[in-house]
């Protein structure tokens, strides 16, 4: 067995402690849902529609349900309860007479053997009448395009605004632009005033395309109804109460008559923190009185999962020659796919307020077209916008002769700046992240780094960016309970995805009083656990964190309470420690937890059991901030990019757990370097994907990447948990900026499209575009 | 389509098990035999989470047909550690440094690792980097991995000059 | 995968038997990196699967005077190979590139080609070596040149009651080196955007034989012919490597699509074909 070893000195906060779960990984032992077996499993497959906009005309099932071994073949017309209009993708369980989506399930079956559902697939004849789609999103925002949503469907848009915590301004629609389903203007002062007395106007159209969270494991579910009618989800998924909630609602289903059971997430990143096989496994078990399993294949994550929208923003800003602000203007597009669900207002917040534009006029447009809808990708929109703003204000900065850093730290904003809405930046470390990374070496040396470029048509470059999430916000619950043997036992529904288990026993520790052997935290399934809200949004230490440790100093008070009353002595006497609450001073005078917790569970006791208990909802949100640095070379003929260094400095407010801070800045770098330089969904005109495998949806190797440098600092959050802000979601966002400035120091050559292929390099500098 | 006997050794221990002949072997392992530690990612052998030993090599066994083995050695995640439960070096590095985040890609990374190691007792970081480049992980960045394998291999030529 | 009947013949002739009988309907399967990705995603939904992995003829690498390697011969068997260095190094290095090291243990060089995706990597340097393709049928073997035996995308002179069984390398000769390059966007796990492979023999410095062929830039693997003729018989010097690169984009007749377009293709035949004319010339003077 290993040793894991744990301090005493600091109670654990601030402890790099491994994760109490590594033991099971490593040997195979921690199950997934695919890894479930149950007695009498079926398996499920889905029908897939083959058009990205279509009537059904109409669907035979016969030959399908003839197979012997089927057990189930599903259309919409035998699940009775689906909204004609369905308001959500979750809602739209199977496609009733029109597909918006390529990859949108017509049909479901349930058999013995996965092969055996494979064949029935083929055996099901669906006749579709192919109708006009809206693809490129530019079009579809048009007047006239072919249009995406029912007619009098309201786009769901509470989840998202809910996400970006950010209240803003909605405007008119354009007369007829049946596709957009969101839209935000936010304004400040005058700014054609301010470009009329710009020395400098840059112009330039940043894209980026729908991108694919990447999670290893596929959506998965496993679905069994009782005899009582109660339903129950073994799921992966970022948010048990989320995916209760939505089932529920679909389904028409009371939700105290589910239960769902978050297994070992294989990975989420914001792309299952809404339900999506979910309904249709529960249909398919209710239907055929056994327990069915479905699980996505890869070629239908890519096609038909929930990614990342695509982003087009067009950004134009005036400076004068000594880099005083002046205006900026900015129009960002944001393809959802066929349902509603972008977070519009992240872009606005970031575009217009991170540097402090004394005028501004940031418009956003949520557009639908006839492609799968998008969830959440860590940090959503962020990764895309930070890409637009740091390209451009590096390229003023160049373009003026101005230091990158302190052109930057000029405008940057701190605590108490405005935002686009009016509201304050809170207390964040946006300026001593950016200051921290001037400092290091791979900055202060670039111009040498670059200058001892070798003779093999290597070219080198420097490049850095600045960027932040505003950090989530949920209500959220934990308890903490004292055992009989003076252990805690900590209970929250939390998902544990980021490894945050651990650090919620390092919290409930300290506050308690205990070392951190000594806590176990259960995350408890919808029935047992308190309501909690989805492990997503860098919340989950901010927000349960405060809740557990909020649980654990309400425990140590009525730990202290019960000591003072069995020692007659005042609660403000009082110390614990080693397991033993004493009077100060009297060493000999005291009682120990296990006494405590077992006085708690005496028949006839009269001492009541430790149980503390929060239950907080939160109002002030933990800005992160991150800054990467690039050093790569580029091939110059084949556009190939190798980085040799990269550096991620962070804020975190307080590292509770240094290691699983460290796993988190490095896991989202290097998302945002495959944002960067490979990743992107392709489509073509007809809404088909081209490329939906692992081979051609290009996520980085080992053998791509350098090692990852980390620097943690601490600029601490004031409702944060012993200072803590939230870590997933700020190293997925500058990447792709920093990369774009270090190719263009390398080649001079400013690429505003990503993925940067070795393709688009090349082709830029064989073109000479700059 | 009737099924066939499947004969041969896994983790040590020789099995028969029947089997349908269209299955894949990464299939086989983990409903027919229990052994749910190799993970299908990809199935089209694009992301190594299904790697196993076939005869001491690295293989995708998302992409054999279960029969393929038959008279073969095979070796899975749980087929690591020693048969007192000893972890491997390379499981107790892993954990001790932090590795494993959802865990989904770990046991098809040790075991590309544990193969590097028996042919490269001593690999350099790129040795490293393209010993597991078969093996996508989109939790971690790689950089823990590659140190918890360089400190493996480094405990592992230890024990071998110790003996 | 849809369900399918799976034979597991012991030897050749039983394989050739089974072939005769249901060669229309079946599928050979070795390394099976290139057909259970395509059972999976329903392109080939054949209802006989056979499986070479019991016969041993094709499993083997020879070097005497040429190279002969069995159809089954995995990727990483020729990657590590010590019979395909020197002037069969190219081999070698294609082999080298396939996917990952997962799939390499498992992918042959014969399905490598019998799949004949236009970017298979093993194709370039086996027609710059001008390997023939040694076939069995019903009745005996015979050879093709590999510059002939692609027909079309995923498509070979092979009958469907034929197998590759073997691949014969002539001898290069003295002073022959060569090299094959591809790009790809990743280091791992990834497929040829372009490939190319160079072949020279240099007798009394001069290029006695060039052999070019490229991958991915045409439904088959193509031979650069005018890029070949430039160079024969001629000293070797950079400008006419470089006279060469350019006259192999005109035998590239290259697609745009996910993985690339036209002019990148074409941009990439000028870029490879210099690099690896300019490290064959080292190899064939080493």
């Amino acid at each position: 067995m290993s040793t894991m070893k744990t301090t005493r000195d600091v109670k654990g906060v601030g402890v790099s402690i491994p994760r109490p779960d590594g033991p099971e990984k490593v040997t195979g032992r921690v199950q997934y849902v695919a890894d479930i077996q149950a007695k009498g499993l079926l398996h499920a497959k889905l029908l897939r529609s083959p058009h990205a906009h279509a009537k059904i005309l109409s669907i035979d099932v016969t030959a399908a349900k003839a197979l012997p071994g089927v057990r189930a073949v599903l259309t919409a017309k035998d699940i009775p309860h689906l909204k004609k209009k369905a308001p959500t993708r979750a809602h739209a369980v199977l496609a009733i007479d029109r597909v918006v989506f390529m990859g949108q399930p017509v049909a479901a079956v349930a058999a013995d053997e996965l092969s055996i559902a494979e064949e029935a697939l083929d055996l099901i004849k669906v006749e579709y009448q192919v109708l006009a789609a809206s693809i490129d999103p530019l079009k579809a925002m048009l007047p006239g395009a072919p249009p995406v949503a029912d007619a009098g469907t309201e786009a769901d848009t509470s989840e998202a605004l809910a996400h970006s915590a950010v209240a803003i301004a909605k405007s008119e629609a354009p007369a007829k632009a049946v596709n957009i389903s969101q839209q935000a203007r936010l304004q400040r002062g005058d700014p054609a005033k301010g470009f009329a007395e710009s020395d400098h106007v840059l112009e330039k159209t940043y894209r980026v395309p729908m991108v694919h969270q990447g999670y290893l494991e596929a959506h998965a579910v496993l679905a069994e109804w009782d005899r009582n009618g109660l339903l129950t989800l073994w799921a992966s998924t970022q948010g048990s109460f989320n995916t209760r909630s939505e089932v529920a609602d679909v389904l028409g289903i009371p939700e105290n008559r589910i239960r769902v059971i978050p297994v070992e997430c294989g990975g989420g990143f914001g792309g299952k923190i809404r339900a999506l096989c979910e309904p249709i496994t529960a249909v398919l078990a209710q239907v055929t009185k056994r327990p069915v399993r479905y699980v996505m294949t890869r070629r239908e994550e890519l096609q038909a999962g929930m990614p990342a929208p695509q982003v087009i923003i067009k950004l134009k800003t005036g400076v004068k020659r000594d880099g005083t602000l002046m205006a900026l203007d900015a129009e960002t597009v944001i393809d959802s796919g066929a349902y509603s669900g972008a977070v519009l207002a992240v872009s606005a917040v970031f575009l217009g307020s991170m540097y402090k534009w004394p005028s501004f006029d940031v418009r956003g447009f949520e557009v639908l077209t006839h492609k799968p809808s998008v969830a959440a990708y860590r940090a959503p929109v962020a990764p895309q916008t930070i890409f637009a703003i740091e390209s451009h204000m590096e390229q003023i900065a160049r373009d003026l002769d101005l230091d990158s850093v302190e052109f930057r730290m000029r405008h940057l904003i701190q605590e108490g700046d405005p935002m686009v809405n009016g509201q304050p930046w809170q207390s964040n470390g946006a300026k001593q992240v950016l200051a921290r990374i001037a400092e290091h070496p791979h900055w202060k040396s670039r111009k040498q780094w670059v200058a001892a470029a070798g003779k093999n048509g290597k070219r080198r470059g420097v490049g850095l960016a600045l960027g932040g999430w505003l950090g989530g916000l949920q209500p959220t619950g934990a308890t903490v309970r004292l055992n009989p043997d003076g252990t805690l036992a900590v209970l929250t529904g939390q998902v544990d995805i980021a490894g945050t288990n651990i650090s919620l026993a390092q919290i409930a520790a300290s506050a308690y009083g205990v070392d951190t052997d000594l806590v176990r935290i259960t995350t408890g399934d919808t029935d047992v656990a308190p309501m909690t809200g989805l492990s997503a949004g860098s919340k989950t230490i901010y927000t349960v964190g405060a809740a557990v440790l909020q649980a654990a100093e309400d425990a140590r008070r009525q730990t202290f309470e019960i000591a003072a009353a069995e020692l007659e002595a005042s609660i403000h006497d009082l110390e614990l420690t080693d397991g033993k609450i004493t009077v100060r001073g009297m060493p000999d005078k005291g009682i120990t937890l296990a006494t405590i917790g077992k006085k708690g569970n005496l028949y006839m006791s009269k001492t009541p059991p430790v149980l503390g208990k929060a239950n907080p909802a939160f109002t002030q949100q933990a800005p992160g901030f991150a800054a990467q640095l690039a050093r790569l070379e580029v091939d110059a003929d084949t556009g190939e990019v190798t980085i040799q260094d990269f550096v991620i400095v962070q804020d975190v407010g307080k590292a509770i757990n240094p290691l699983g801070v460290e796993g988190q800045m490095q896991g989202g770098a290097v998302q945002s370097l495959g944002i960067a330089l490979t990743e992107g969904l392709m489509f073509d005109d007809t809404g088909r994907l081209t490329n939906p495998s692992l081979l051609d949806y290009r996520k980085l190797t080992a053998a791509d990447l350098p090692n990852l440098e980390t620097i943690i600092v601490e600029v601490p959050a004031p409702a944060g948990p012993f200072g803590a802000r939230g870590v997933g979601e700020p190293p997925i966002i500058p990447a792709p900026a920093a990369i774009a400035n270090a190719i263009q120091n390398a080649t001079g050559a400013r690429l505003t499209e990503l993925p940067m292929s070795p393709e688009r390099i090349a082709l830029a500098l064989v073109n000479g575009k700059h | 389509m009737a099924k066939q006997v499947l004969s041969c050794t896994v983790n040590g221990e020789a099995v028969e098990v029947l089997v349908q002949p269209y299955v894949t072997l990464l299939d086989a392992l983990r409903e027919d035999m229990g052994l749910t530690g190799p993970k299908e990612g990809c199935g089209t052998g694009d992301c190594g989470a299904c790697t196993v030993h076939v005869d001491g090599k690295v293989v995708a066994s998302c992409l054999m047909l279960a029969m393929q083995v038959r008279g073969r050695k095979v070796r899975t995640i749980e087929g690591l550690a020693a048969a007192d439960t000893t972890l491997h070096p390379l499981q107790d590095a892993f954990v001790r440094l932090g590795v494993p985040q959802c865990g989904f890609c770990i046991p098809g990374v040790l075991m590309a690792a544990a193969a590097l190691l028996e042919e490269n007792p001593r690999p350099s970081e790129e040795e490293i980097r393209y010993g597991i480049a078969g093996n996508l992980c989109r939790c971690t960045g790689y950089t823990k991995m590659v140190a918890a394998i360089s400190e493996a291999a480094g405990t592992l030529a230890s024990q071998r000059s110790a003996r | 995968m849809r369900r399918f009947d799976l034979v597991l013949p012991n030897s050749l002739e039983d394989c050739l038997k089974i072939l005769a009988e249901r060669g229309a309907q079946a599928k050979l399967v070795a390394g099976g990196t290139d057909l259970l990705p395509q059972m999976k995603n329903g392109v080939l939904k054949p209802a006989v699967v056979v499986d070479l992995s019991g016969i041993a003829r094709v499993r083997q690498v020879q070097n005497g005077n040429g190279l002969r390697i069995g159809a089954a011969v995995t990727a990483r068997e020729l990657e590590l190979s010590p019979a395909l260095r020197g002037a069969y190094l190219a081999i070698a290095e294609s082999a080298a590139m396939v996917g990952s090291l997962q799939v390499r243990n498992l992918a042959t060089v014969g399905g490598n080609l019998c799949n004949a995706a236009p970017s298979a990597d093993m194709a370039p340097p086996l027609v710059a070596l001008e390997a023939q393709a040694v076939i069995a049928g019903p009745k005996g073997e015979r050879r093709v040149p590999m510059a002939d035996f692609f027909t079309g995308v995923r498509q070979t002179v092979l009958a469907p009651n034929e197998m590759l069984i073997e691949l014969v390398v002539p001898p290069p000769g003295a002073h022959s080196g060569g090299q094959y390059l591809r790009h790809t966007p990743r280091r791992e796990l990834d497929i040829a955007v372009v490939g190319v492979a160079s072949q020279l023999t240099i007798a009394d410095g001069r290029c006695t034989k060039a052999r070019i062929a490229l991958a991915s830039v045409a439904p088959t693997p193509v031979r650069a012919i005018a890029a070949e003729r430039s160079l024969e018989g001629q000293a070797v010097t950079p400008e006419a490597i470089e006279r060469a690169a350019g006259l192999a984009i005109e035998a590239a007749k290259p697609i745009d699509d996910q993985r690339g377009s036209i002019e990148f293709r074409k941009h990439l035949v000028r870029v490879l074909t210099r690099r690896t004319l300019t490290t064959a010339r080292e190899r064939a003077n080493a």
